[in-house]
């Protein structure tokens, strides 16, 4: 069958030329660029073509060769299946590790050509090619990996005549959120990379000014919406198919990926300090360091299988290598801040903690603890494990208790800072300028109380939710009515609504959190039960079954008016089972529906066992959510026709620093 | 109404509400949400770092049994009925790091960190307050010089 080792032969070549593209880039350009031929640091950029041209063929040959279902590869082997549905089979490939680091090669081959064209008009300047350079080597990491120890183009062990695999495993082919969440986390986590590489790039010229942080505003600001929406989608993803309702359990790998935002959205935040006042230089290093690091590490914690996760679908033998290469990211990133420390030194004070600068410095600590506390949790079973032998866990509630103050904090900073100018504010000033969101936040909390809010927990959440969202909601008015609708987008007002998103989830899910009731019960045909303020009747136990699954269905009446039908699914080739729940979803709250446990229902069955959570406001989750990307794509805007000439700015590139 | 008199009826008012609300009584629970409650602060034996309250694996099955046995037969506390859990299934159950031996660390760190933080956040502060005191206050001439510069920028923004 030719056409099967075509599959393999060229999706190696593809990954083959990604590899010498990027490794000959990354070491002619820092060539030309230490030799100061300026003929050939023109030329780095054109190394982006073949690498991208490489990954993209590698990638159409692992499609190809799951649509095909080419048994001679040992990946397809894993992960594919006849009885696959066309979208699975696509999103097949990023259910394993050597799919997902393909994924994470696309991504990055796919970044460094959009850098190279973005800045082609100023491929000479060493700052551009610096980090060109910086791209090509993280891509030959990625690539030496993909090529090496984790590839997906392996010729597999002979198999039979008509044999078949498995599939990917059940949970990633049963919601279609598995085809967007993954991509488009690994658009955030692998975008972080760009402004990482001008980062060091800027370190490397010591041109440390603000040029190199206005160039990467917007590649920061779209790798923190997508690395966020990621995150929600994922929550999402929990919330429909896990079956216990909730979407945020705390797990290695939902940390892993909480890690860079907490870093990441320091940085999108303190860097507005180091543009307006030239400030926080090594601080704003050191946080996008954190942050490309932190996505390495978090991808070593996860895939390297010694952090146990109901993730963990894609366990293999990469964690020595991403072990190495965070430890080389680091070292050289902190070597390079060291070497620059005379440039890094910034003139200036921050002059009174209450001011916008402060505020920002505040939020920076507390985002900082927070990412401190997530890392020990997630690793602390590794610490127990290594010092005293046994093994532990560390679970929600531990996460639950600790970030509780801290999102109050974050919510009361969030209230404060969008009023506090910068500089300096008098008490006079912040006291005219918070008495309307604090009368907004009070009233929220009178209505929370009156509808029945109780713990001073959530309460004071929902109180300081209103107070924060009044203090977003007074900058987008007067940005209005001073510019009419243009007031709206721009940094400033795209990152109100930002907030107002962020507030929506911190309530939804202080709600959701706090006011979950969940019951077990026992229905029969016929017989209707109440619970909860709701009423609940077996229609009947259905069975639907193709080629790949056989699903047992158990209709159920809720409130005398719709029918609802949580499922257990069996997939045949795994034999495995997979519950899925049934929500009716309002604005108020969710009536969420799970058959108990994993042993499909009956046709004939008498009683059938229902898991029945109400939770109130995971709807606003989605709508928070929502707001955030809008908000995210209203701060790329530029807002410039209303600046006026007289504000201060930071100095473009090349006005000083070049 | 003064500004004064405002502020002081919002805190009266926020306050008044935090506190009916944080202190009212909602009688017993729920035997279905303290069967939730406890489930959430136990591991699977079995799965990967899921809780009971989330796993569907049988072994969470009969420990979310055992669970609702306790509830139904009345134990006075939550913790009589995870002391329960961890004593049949041993303390690797726990989801809740212990506050005794090195498992402490996890506790005692975040609040370490927390209090360095804020220290060196105030050392900074004081720091920069003492470095700004240094440079002075702006002279007459710095301010002249600072109204010129606007003024002249204010011209030039309102050509067309």
């Amino acid at each position: 069958m030719p056409a099967l080792s075509l599959n393999l032969a060229l999706g190696n070549a593809g990954l083959l030329i990604t590899l010498v593209a990027a490794s000959v880039g990354a070491a002619a350009g820092a060539v030309a660029l230490i030799g100061g031929n300026r003929r050939a640091v023109a030329q780095t950029y054109l190394f982006a073509w073949p690498v991208l041209i490489g990954t993209v063929l590698s990638v159409v040959m692992m499609q190809r060769a799951l649509a095909q279902r080419d048994y001679s590869i040992e990946f397809v082997q894993q992960v594919g299946s006849s009885t696959t549905p066309t979208l699975y089979n696509v999103a097949a490939m990023w259910s394993a590790l050597e799919g997902s680091i393909l994924l994470w090669v696309l991504v990055l081959a796919a970044f460094t050509a959009a850098v190279a064209l973005r800045f082609r008009a100023r491929r000479d300047d060493p700052l551009v090619a610096w980090a060109l350079v910086v791209m090509y080597a993280v891509t030959t990491f990625f690539a030496l990996i993909s090529f090496g120890p984790a590839s997906p183009f392996r010729e597999g062990p002979g198999v039979p005549i008509g044999f078949d695999g498995p599939g990917p495993n059940p949970l990633l082919q049963n919601h279609i959120l598995v085809l967007f969440h993954p991509p488009i986390l690994y658009l955030g986590y692998v975008g972080f990379t760009v402004p990482f590489a001008f980062a060091i790039a800027a370190l490397v010229t010591g041109r440390v000014g603000e040029g190199w942080l206005l160039e990467t505003r917007r590649w920061a600001l779209f790798s923190w919406g997508f690395l966020t929406i990621g995150i929600l989608l994922g929550g999402w993803w929990s919330y429909e198919v896990l079956g216990w309702s909730g979407v945020w359990a705390w797990d290695p790998v939902e940390n892993a990926s909480l890690l860079p935002w907490l870093t990441g959205t320091a940085y999108i935040h303190s860097v507005l300090v180091q543009q307006r006042r030239g400030m926080l230089r090594v601080w704003n290093l050191s946080l996008l360091v954190a942050t490309f690091s932190l996505t390495i590490l978090g991808t070593f914690l996860t895939r390297s299988g010694i952090i146990n996760s109901v993730h963990a679908f894609a366990a293999g033998e990469v964690d020595g290598y991403l072990l190495g290469f965070f430890a080389l990211v680091v070292a050289v990133s902190i070597g390079l801040i060291g070497w620059r420390g005379d440039r890094l030194r910034a003139p200036g004070t921050i002059d009174s903690p209450i001011s916008r600068e402060g505020a920002f410095l505040a939020n920076n600590v507390v985002f900082a603890l927070f990412a401190f506390i997530v890392l020990l949790g997630t690793v602390f079973p590794l610490i127990i494990e290594v010092v005293q032998g046994r093994q532990t866990v560390v679970g929600a509630p531990y996460f639950d208790r600790l970030s509780m103050p801290i999102g109050l904090t974050l919510l009361f900073l969030m209230a404060v800072a969008p009023v506090l100018p910068w500089r300096t504010a008098s008490t006079e000033l912040l006291s005219t300028r918070l008495l309307w969101p604090a009368r907004i936040g009070v009233a929220t909390l009178v209505v929370a109380v009156l509808t029945g809010a109780d713990g001073w927990a959530p309460l004071l959440a929902f109180g300081l939710g209103g107070f924060a969202a009044g203090a977003a909601l007074r900058q987008i008015a007067l940005a209005t009515r001073r510019h009419g609708w243009r007031g709206l987008v721009g940094r400033a007002n795209g990152g109100m609504v930002v907030h107002l998103g962020v507030i929506l989830l911190a309530v939804a899910l202080a709600a959701s959190n706090s006011h979950t009731h969940s019951a077990t019960i026992e229905l029969e045909p016929g017989r209707e039960v109440a619970w909860g303020g709701h009423t609940f009747e077996l229609v009947e136990v259905v069975n639907e079954r193709d080629e790949r699954t056989d699903t047992a269905r158990a209709n159920v009446l809720l409130d005398r008016t719709k029918v609802y039908g949580p499922a257990v699914t069996t997939y045949l080739q795994m034999g495995m089972t997979i519950g899925t729940p049934s929500v009716r979803t309002g604005l108020a709250k969710d009536v969420y529906l799970t058959i108990d446990g994993t042993n499909p229902p009956s046709p004939d069955a008498s009683t059938v066992v229902l898991r029945v959570f109400v939770k109130p406001m995971i709807l606003w989750l989605w709508i928070g959510g929502a707001l955030m990307a809008i908000g995210t794509i209203m701060s790329a805007i530029p807002a410039r026709l209303h600046r006026r000439p007289t504000d201060p700015t930071s100095v473009v590139l090349g006005a000083t620093d070049r | 109404m003064s500004r004064r008199l405002s502020w002081l009826l919002v805190l009266f008012v926020g306050v008044g509400a935090l506190a009916v609300g944080a202190t009212r009584d909602r009688g017993p629970l729920d035997p279905g949400d303290r069967i939730d409650a406890i489930s959430r602060r136990i591991a699977c034996p079995v799965c990967d770092g899921e809780s009971v309250y989330e796993s569907r694996n049988p072994a969470s099955e009969a420990i979310r049994s055992a669970i609702r046995e306790g509830v139904r037969a009345g134990a006075l506390d939550d913790d009589t009925v995870i002391a329960g859990v961890a004593e049949a299934y041993g303390a690797q159950v726990l989801l809740v790091p212990r506050a005794t031996g090195l498992d402490a660390l996890a506790w005692a760190l975040p609040v370490t960190a927390a209090v360095v933080a804020i220290a060196a956040l105030g050392a900074t502060f004081r720091r920069w307050r003492a470095e700004s005191a240094a440079i002075g206050e702006a002279t007459e001439e710095d301010r002249r010089i600072v109204e010129r510069l606007r003024a002249s920028a204010d011209d030039a923004a309102e050509e067309p």
